[in-house]
């Protein structure tokens, strides 16, 4: 067994784990406001990495602020899908609004390609391609800042959740009526959290936009994204880590052990088989809150 | 000026119709007026409309697709008919839900917190949670821990104390007894009485436990089949020998004798 090339896997594994993190701590963030699963929340992290190619090659703005400023029209965009579309919603069953982001992921799809073409395009964030080598491990420098982002973001979501604006959307998940009664402006509350989600989306668009590129299949992370999210429990953020963590590591240990012997193309079957078993085993993942029984 | 205030009730509810799904006419005229200060029950049995008559108060119809198709809401004077639920409470009008909807998932404390008005001070929120702490003793052991797994008794005082954080001139309650020991009955009225009397605040208190709710209560309405069928003091209602028979049954509340006579009545009043 060789401890070296195992570890090496290990933590690139992790590291490409607290990516898929950074990804699902977006549908995290909706799901704790409101509880609907978010299936658009791949078209926003596409078309939040489209908006900074857009607004740094295409427009010439240097990436300190072409991000800012892509963050911030993503955050309007989020509060605007509440008001234009999830407002007519409210009170409707759950699987309504499922389909209705479904749609949203759809339309953004379509609009990116109308707008942008087919072919991939590159961030260019100026991170080196060299590795870093950790002793005789190398580690790829993109991953390592897509993994701090990831960890600065849990940190500040983390202190949100327990600010008073914070406790409130969490009020809003657990009882629209509720919320209501007491004056909270619940539809103030979900366009905040889709607005913060977007906001993550641009983020973690940034970062896949560099390892990959950006084209239409940065939607495609959602996969993975609700894989690590359920996981970890839907509601948790603390979760959405552990589980990305988690996660990274058995697809890139295990595709290493599963690979040779199909022939390749196991990393899928892994996500696959963690969600399934998620969901039948441990439906409430590793943190998420149980429904408490009404006696 | 001192006879304007009391000939002005601080809630008026005129002739309000509600529906529901634009075809489910859920009350059919009823008219509430609440004197300031003054605390008020809104009796009747299962499916009479009480419930709808606080959502229409508190706005909350909405969240159920029904709507007011008739009559109006006058608050302070002012007609909040078509108000937002969340204006309706930045005025003074806050509506303890029936069936004790805590935030199961927040601790009594964050309970209280997501209540808080935008805008209010932090030193503000603290005061008035911890005057309603000393109103609820019980909650200041466990605001802490998490209140879907407080007891009923406990889950009634925080969807109260929820209620009161928003500063309510007018504290509507469904139902607050459903599903408690008397005993807690007894805790819970004493303590909305004793806000009533220390703060001025004026209550409207739905009740199918008509004996406790006339104990605390200046006046009393009765509603069946959507409308109002009844109205008069607390004593003038407790002394009605119709609401003897049917409502307050000897004292132990609905026993399936009166059950039975009460379905006879239900026919001859609709
Ligand atoms: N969301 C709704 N949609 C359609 N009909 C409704 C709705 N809510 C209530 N109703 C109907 O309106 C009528 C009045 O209901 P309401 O809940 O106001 O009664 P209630 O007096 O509060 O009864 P209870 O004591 O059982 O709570 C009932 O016939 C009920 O079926
Ligand atoms: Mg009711």
């Amino acid at each position: 067994m060789d401890w070296i090339f195992l570890s090496e896997l290990a933590i690139n594994g992790a590291l490409t784990g607290l990516l898929y993190s950074l990804f699902a701590i977006g549908l995290v963030l909706i799901y704790k406001a409101s509880s609907v699963p978010n299936l658009a929340q791949g078209g926003l992290t596409m078309l939040g990495a489209y908006v900074v190619v857009a607004l740094s090659h295409d427009a010439g703005l240097p990436l300190w602020l072409a991000i800012p400023l892509a963050a911030l029209f993503m955050f309007a965009l989020g509060f605007g899908i509440e008001r234009v579309a999830l407002r007519r919603l409210a009170g409707r069953p759950v699987v309504m609004i499922l389909m209705l982001t479904l749609g949203l992921d759809i339309f953004l799809r379509g609009t990116t390609l109308a707008i942008w073409g087919g072919t991939s395009r590159s961030m260019e964030l100026g991170v080196s391609y060299d590795p870093l080598f950790l002793g005789d491990i190398f580690i790829s420098r993109i991953h390592l800042v897509g993994a701090a982002v990831a960890i600065g973001l849990f940190v500040a979501f983390m202190l949100f959740f327990r600010s008073r604006t914070g406790i409130k959307l969490r009020a809003i998940a657990d009882d629209y009526t509720a919320s209501w009664s007491v004056g909270i402006s619940v539809e103030r509350g979900v366009g905040l959290s889709w607005a913060l989600a977007s906001v993550v989306a641009v983020a973690a668009g940034v970062i896949w936009g560099e390892v990959q590129g950006v084209d239409q299949s940065l939607s495609l992370l959602l996969l993975k994204g609700l894989t690590v999210a359920v996981l970890g429990g839907l509601d948790s953020i603390l979760g959405a880590v552990i589980a990305g963590i988690i996660l990274g590591i058995i697809e890139n240990v295990g595709a290493d052990f599963i690979d040779p012997l199909v022939g390749g193309g196991s990393r899928e079957l892994i996500v696959a088989a963690v969600l399934i078993l998620t969901v039948m085993i441990r439906p409430h993942g590793l943190f998420g809150r149980h429904d408490i029984e009404r006696v | 000026m001192q006879d304007k205030a009391e000939a002005q009730p601080i809630l008026s509810m005129n002739s309000v119709e509600v529906l529901y799904d634009n075809v489910m006419l859920a009350i059919k005229g009823v008219s509430v007026q609440v004197p300031k200060g003054e605390m008020i029950a809104l009796l009747g049995s299962n499916g009479a409309g009480k419930s709808t008559t606080l959502k229409a108060i508190s706005g909350l119809l909405k969240a159920e697709r029904g709507r007011i198709s008739r009559g109006e809401i006058k608050f302070e004077g002012e007609d909040i008919t078509d108000a937002l639920a969340q204006n309706r409470v930045q005025k003074g009008i806050c509506h303890v839900i029936e069936g004790r909807r805590v935030f199961e998932h927040l601790s009594p404390d964050e309970n209280l917190t997501a209540a808080a008005p935008t805008g209010m001070s932090r030193s503000t929120l603290n005061a008035e949670k911890e005057k309603i702490y000393a109103y609820f003793p019980r909650l200041a052991e466990r605001r802490n821990s998490q209140a879907g797994y407080l007891s009923g008794g406990e889950q009634q005082m925080l969807a109260i104390g929820r209620a009161l954080v928003t500063q309510p001139k007018l504290l509507m309650l469904d139902e607050p007894s459903l599903g408690l020991a008397p005993f807690l009955v007894a805790e819970i009225f004493g303590i909305l009485q004793k806000i009533n009397k220390e703060e001025g605040m004026s209550v409207l208190l739905v009740e199918q436990n008509a004996l406790a709710a006339l104990e605390i209560v200046s006046e009393g309405y009765l509603i069946e089949n959507g409308r109002v069928v009844m109205n008069g003091t607390a004593e003038a209602l407790k002394s009605n020998s119709d609401i003897q028979e049917f409502y307050l049954g000897g004292g132990e509340g609905t026993d399936f004798h009166n059950v039975k006579h009460y379905s006879r009545r239900k026919r001859w009043l609709s």
